[in-house]
Order: C-alpha cells, then sequence, then structure tokens
C-alpha cells in the first residue's frame, strides 16, 4: 500500500512518465525550429542562439517562481508590476546622489522589494482570504501605479558591474542570465522534489482537504509560494534593468500574460498539483523562440501578442482535457 | 423563499453602500466646487453610462459564476472595426455599427463556448482573447488606416453625445433603459431566478433540469452584446475609433461590480448594488480628477480600492459564519 502510493507520487513529479507533457513539448519545439530556420536560416545562427538564450531567461526566472504559486492552486499575476518596481528599486538606488552602494545590497534590496509585494498578496490570499486572482489584479495595479509614479523618468545606471551582470558571458558564449535560471530551476527542482515544503506544495494543490488533515499547514505554505513568486519576479525586475542598463515604470508591463502561458504550456495543472520545473524549461525555450522565430520571419509585431494568446488558449484547452480524462480514469 | 433575515441583511448592505456615496460625494463637493457645476455632473453622468452599461452586463454573468475581462479590448476591436467600415469601407453609419455590435457578440459566444465546452477558468481564458483582440485591434487599423485611432465624426454620433433632454444628457437614457430590463429581468422573470440558481449551487441547477451550459453560453455571448453597446457609446462619446479605447476599462468595472456586492463565487448580488457601485466608482475617480490628483494615482487608487471592497466583504462574510 505504501508502496503504491509513494510510486505514485513518484510518477506525479517524474517530467517523462506516460502522463507528462514534457515530451510532446519537445516534439513541437523540434517542429518550431524546423520551420523557423526554413523561413530564415539566421534562425539556427549561433549569434541568433545566443541571443534568445539571453532574452527568455527573465520570463524563465519568474515562471519557475510562479510555478509553485500555481501548483498550490492559486495564482500570481500581479508579476510583471514587481518586476517593475524591483527594476526601479535597483536604479534609483544608483542614482542618490555620490553615495556609492555596493553591489550585493542592491540586488539585495531588489530581491527584498519582490519579496515583499510577494508577502503582502500572501497576507491578503492567506490571512484574509481573498481569492488570489482578484487580489493580484489589485496589487497589479497598485504597484503598476507606483513603478509609474517613481519612474515617470528614466533612471539610468552607470555601474558596470551590475550591467556585465546582465550582459555577461561566460566562454564567450554562454550568457550569464542563463546560468543563474539553470541555477534557480536547479535549486526549485530539488526543493519541490526533494523537501517537505515541496511535497507540502504539491499536496495542496492536489487535495487541500486532504492535505489539511494530513497536517499540512496549507496557509503558511502558500504564503511562501507567494514570496518565493515575488523574489523571482524581483530577480527578473533586476536583470531586466541591468541588461539595459535603465529602469521605467513600464517595464515588465503584459509580462504577467507571458509567464503564465509559460507555466500553462508547460503543463502545470491550473487545477494545481500536477507539473514540474522540467516543463517549464522546455516551454521557456518555445516561447522564447517563437517570438524570436516570427520577428526573423518578417511577421509584424502587433502578431506576436496574438500568437502568444492563441498559445495560451490552445494551452489551456489541452491541460482542461487532461484534467478530464484524468477525472474519467479516476471514476 | 429566502428567509427573512437574509433579506433584511441584504438590505442594509445597499443602505451601506449609499451613505458611502452620500459621503464620497459631500466630501469632494466640499473640496472643490468645481464638482458640483452642472458641467462636471454631466460629464461625470455621461461617463458613467459606459461603466455602468458594462458592469451591468457583468452582472448575471457574474451572479451564474462566470467572468469576462476581455470586454475592455472587445470594445478596442469593434470600434475599430466600425471606424474602418465607416470611413475606408464607406459603409451607412448604422450598418457599420450594427456589424460591430455583432462582431462584439459574436467574440462573447466564441468565449462562451470556448469556456462552457472546455470547462476552462473563465478568467485565464480571458486573459487570451484579451491579447488577441488587442492585436487584432492594432493591426486592423494599422493596416486600413495607418493610425491607431481612425476619426469617426457625424452628426448623428454627435447630436447623440452632445444633446441632452430635460438637462439630462441622451446616453443616460440607454443606462436607465439598461438597469430597467436588468431589473426587471433578473427579479420578475424565471429566466433571472434561473441565473442566481446557477450561481447558488451549478449542480443544483443541473440536477433540476437546468441547462446550465446553454445559459452560461447565453450569457457570454449578450455580455459580448453589451461590449459592442460600448463600443457604441465610446465612438460616439470620443468621435474616434481606436486601439487604446477599451484598455483601462476593466478595472473600474470590475471594481464597481465587486463593489456592487456581487462575490466570485456567485449566486449574489443586484442590479441596484452594481449601480451603487458604479456611482461611487465614478464619483471617486472624477473627484480625483476634479481634484487634479495625476493619473498615475489613480491607477493606484483603483486597485486598493479592489482589493480594499475585496477585504471588506472576505472579513464581512468570515465574521458571518463566525456566528
Amino acid at each position: 500500500m505504501n508502496e503504491i502510493k509513494k510510486n505514485d507520487f513518484l510518477n506525479t513529479i517524474n517530467p517523462f512518465n506516460k502522463n507528462s507533457m514534457t515530451p510532446t513539448l519537445l516534439i513541437v519545439y523540434a517542429f518550431m525550429v524546423l520551420i523557423f530556420s526554413l523561413i530564415n536560416p539566421l534562425f539556427i545562427s549561433l549569434a541568433n542562439i545566443k541571443s534568445i538564450m539571453a532574452n527568455l531567461t527573465i520570463s524563465g526566472i519568474m515562471a519557475v517562481g510562479l510555478t509553485t504559486v500555481i501548483l498550490t492552486g492559486n495564482f500570481d499575476i500581479s508579476v510583471g508590476s514587481i518586476l517593475g518596481v524591483s527594476a526601479i528599486v535597483c536604479a534609483k538606488l544608483y542614482n542618490i546622489g555620490d553615495t556609492y552602494i555596493p553591489l550585493p545590497f542592491v540586488i539585495l534590496a531588489g530581491i527584498a522589494a519582490g519579496a515583499a509585494i510577494g508577502a503582502i498578496n500572501g497576507f491578503l490570499v492567506t490571512v484574509v482570504g481573498i481569492n488570489s486572482i482578484i487580489t493580484t489584479l489589485g496589487t497589479l495595479a497598485v504597484f503598476r501605479g507606483l513603478a509609474y509614479l517613481y519612474g515617470t523618468e528614466t533612471a539610468q545606471i552607470y555601474y558596470k558591474p551590475y550591467v556585465v551582470m546582465g550582459r555577461g558571458y561566460i566562454f564567450k558564449y554562454i550568457p550569464l542570465t542563463l546560468v543563474y535560471f539553470i541555477a534557480i530551476l536547479v535549486v526549485m527542482y530539488l526543493v519541490l522534489r526533494f523537501t517537505k515544503f515541496g511535497r507540502n506544495i504539491y499536496q495542496i494543490g492536489a487535495n487541500s482537504q486532504a492535505a489539511r488533515l494530513a497536517g499540512v499547514s496549507i496557509k503558511r505554505t502558500t504564503f511562501y509560494t507567494f514570496v518565493i513568486s515575488g523574489a523571482t519576479a524581483g530577480i527578473g525586475g533586476i536583470l531586466l534593468s541591468s541588461q539595459l542598463a535603465f529602469a521605467q515604470g513600464e517595464f515588465g508591463l503584459g509580462y504577467e500574460f507571458k509567464i503564465l502561458t509559460i507555466c500553462v504550456l508547460a503543463g502545470i495543472s491550473l487545477a494545481g498539483g500536477r507539473g514540474t520545473l522540467v516543463g517549464v524549461l522546455v516551454a521557456t525555450l518555445i516561447l522564447g523562440s517563437i517570438a524570436n522565430g516570427l520577428s526573423l520571419s518578417k511577421v509584424p509585431i502587433e502578431w506576436r501578442d496574438a500568437f502568444e494568446g492563441l498559445i495560451l488558449i490552445i494551452a489551456i484547452m489541452v491541460d482542461s482535457v487532461r484534467v478530464r480524462r484524468r477525472a474519467l480514469l479516476r471514476a | 423563499m429566502q428567509p427573512k433575515t437574509k433579506k433584511s441583511f441584504k438590505l442594509t448592505d445597499t443602505y451601506i453602500l449609499l451613505v458611502i456615496l452620500v459621503v464620497l460625494f459631500a466630501f469632494f463637493s466640499l473640496a472643490n466646487k468645481q464638482f458640483i457645476a452642472y458641467n462636471n455632473i454631466s460629464t461625470m453622468l455621461k461617463n458613467m453610462v459606459l461603466t455602468g452599461v458594462l458592469a451591468l452586463g457583468l452582472t448575471p454573468l457574474m451572479i451564474a459564476r462566470g467572468l469576462d475581462i476581455s470586454f475592455g479590448n472587445s470594445i478596442s476591436f469593434t470600434s475599430v472595426v466600425m471606424a474602418v467600415l465607416f470611413t475606408v469601407g464607406g459603409l451607412n453609419l448604422w450598418l457599420s455599427l450594427l456589424i460591430g455590435v455583432l462582431v462584439a457578440t459574436l467574440i462573447g459566444f466564441i468565449n462562451g463556448l470556448l469556456i462552457e465546452k472546455f470547462d476552462l477558468i473563465p478568467i485565464i481564458l480571458t486573459l487570451g482573447t484579451m491579447a488577441i483582440l488587442q492585436a487584432l485591434a492594432l493591426v486592423v487599423a494599422n493596416t486600413f488606416t495607418q493610425t491607431y485611432s481612425i476619426l469617426m465624426l457625424t452628426d448623428q454620433l454627435y447630436y447623440f453625445a452632445t444633446r441632452t433632454f430635460l438637462k439630462i444628457p441622451y446616453p443616460l437614457f440607454i443606462l436607465i433603459i439598461f438597469v430597467a430590463i436588468f431589473w426587471f429581468v433578473l427579479t420578475k422573470t424565471k429566466v433571472g431566478r434561473t441565473i442566481y440558481l446557477i450561481g447558488a449551487n451549478p449542480k443544483v441547477a443541473y440536477l433540476c433540469g437546468v441547462k446550465v451550459t446553454k445559459v452560461k453560453i447565453l450569457l457570454y455571448t449578450f455580455m459580448g452584446f453589451v461590449a459592442g453597446i460600448g463600443a457604441v457609446l465610446i465612438v460616439s462619446l470620443t468621435g474616434v475609433g481606436m486601439s487604446y479605447h477599451g484598455a483601462k476599462l476593466s478595472l473600474p468595472t470590475l471594481s464597481a461590480v465587486l463593489l456592487g456586492g456581487i462575490s466570485l463565487m456567485g449566486g449574489s448580488g443586484s442590479v441596484w448594488g452594481t449601480l451603487i457601485g458604479v456611482l461611487i466608482v465614478t464619483v471617486i475617480f472624477n473627484g480625483l480628477s476634479v481634484l487634479n490628483v495625476p493619473s498615475y494615482y489613480i491607477q493606484l487608487f483603483q486597485g486598493l480600492a479592489l482589493i480594499i471592497i475585496v477585504a471588506a466583504y472576505e472579513i464581512r462574510n468570515k465574521r458571518a459564519q463566525a456566528f
């Protein structure tokens, strides 16, 4: 009995079992690469691959954080605004007079700003008990307003190490941001798979009633997932401002949508409790390549959003069909 | 039908909102005399019509546990379609407006069909359609006119937007008609009771023989139609069809509806509650702009208002459950 249960649990988090979406995603990705490179051979040039990798990491990192929230059956659509606030916090720290602020402190401040907003979200969702979509819709507006307020004029960043942090390459070809992304992904994968906290997250999403009866503190775990999501959005803000060497109130506008698409595409079930970070890696690759591929294929930029919207809709439809099939199998 | 205690409970709810409205109104009139000038009041009422019509469209949908946040972008898209048909296509004014409304209705129908047939989470699907509609609005406007706002000035629309009857602006009559129809349908007809039943418990409704899917698809379609009417209103009030017309409509409308006492869990809410919610939201935002508060703050307040409103209802519900 115990043995079966354990297997069942391992199956849920194993990326390569037959229920997983990852193999399908990989096939889709292979086709996409084929089509884009036939349209424009530049797509598979080394320089282009380098730029795709450098650009997709920010959404990838944020998707990792959002995944933990979605796994518990909640949502966080305020991530774009959190990114904006964190970017402005970092840029402003470099613009207060002549005082020199050490790099680690700035990075910490950016992450802390994100985590604090995440904590506000978590507080409203768990303690006050507001539906997470509405909560984060509200905080989305509030912090976008704050970002505009303090980011009306572009804040330039002239500090070189900060800029290198987002733009640098290791061994000439591997973007530093990709390294951060992979590191965060691996750490979160291990946390989700091997720690009690990670298992609690899956349990809450799969069956919150059962989780509560098993003694999982739903409120505390959910709260921490929002903090994690906020912190990763904060990291996104740091990296974006360092890549562009400035910050503006508009940073991260519409990101929530992009990142939600990555998560859904990755097979993180919106009902909670299903999906792995391996899927997130592949989905990030797909979405990052689409934007790049479409612009190399000379598709007007407006269509890109429509395309991403379409992908989101198809992904949630597939998700819903899978959930329904599972429910039928269980019954 | 309903226990008497619950009914009196609801009544006080509406009264509290009314008191808030009066207090806000008094505050803003004391803060700035411009606020109660006839010109400002009539502008405010005109602006209210748009939010009001949309909020009323959302009311039955949200009572039945549905949700649509793509209506703003649907308005952008259909306003562009109307203006393109009229200026580039050279179509008759009424025909182009009619086609626009039909397009919006179709969008609502597609939303409803996908959500109900595939069991999708409404807010996520409409987030997707939002992006697609926004892109379409930009592409259509750009390919036909190379701009993002298309002039659509005609005498009829101008008269409609500016003329008054007994000092009441014409557009306000649309809102009054909407309120009357919605109030009648929701409280006096079988359809209305069906909608409340679906919201209170969809499973029970299904077991009672209500065609839940069909009714909800109809409600989404109707929300699309309302967005079409919204597009007509915005085109006539501003004289342009623009790709960004509806981008900022979602948040105030949603706040107004939630303020009016509609819960996301469905089953509760009324036309009067929504109307007062719309009035409060309109008074707040008009008052703030009369006081020359920068628009960044207004967005900030919108978000705060949404959170506070829902938090207040949530805390009260918890307290009610504790008893």
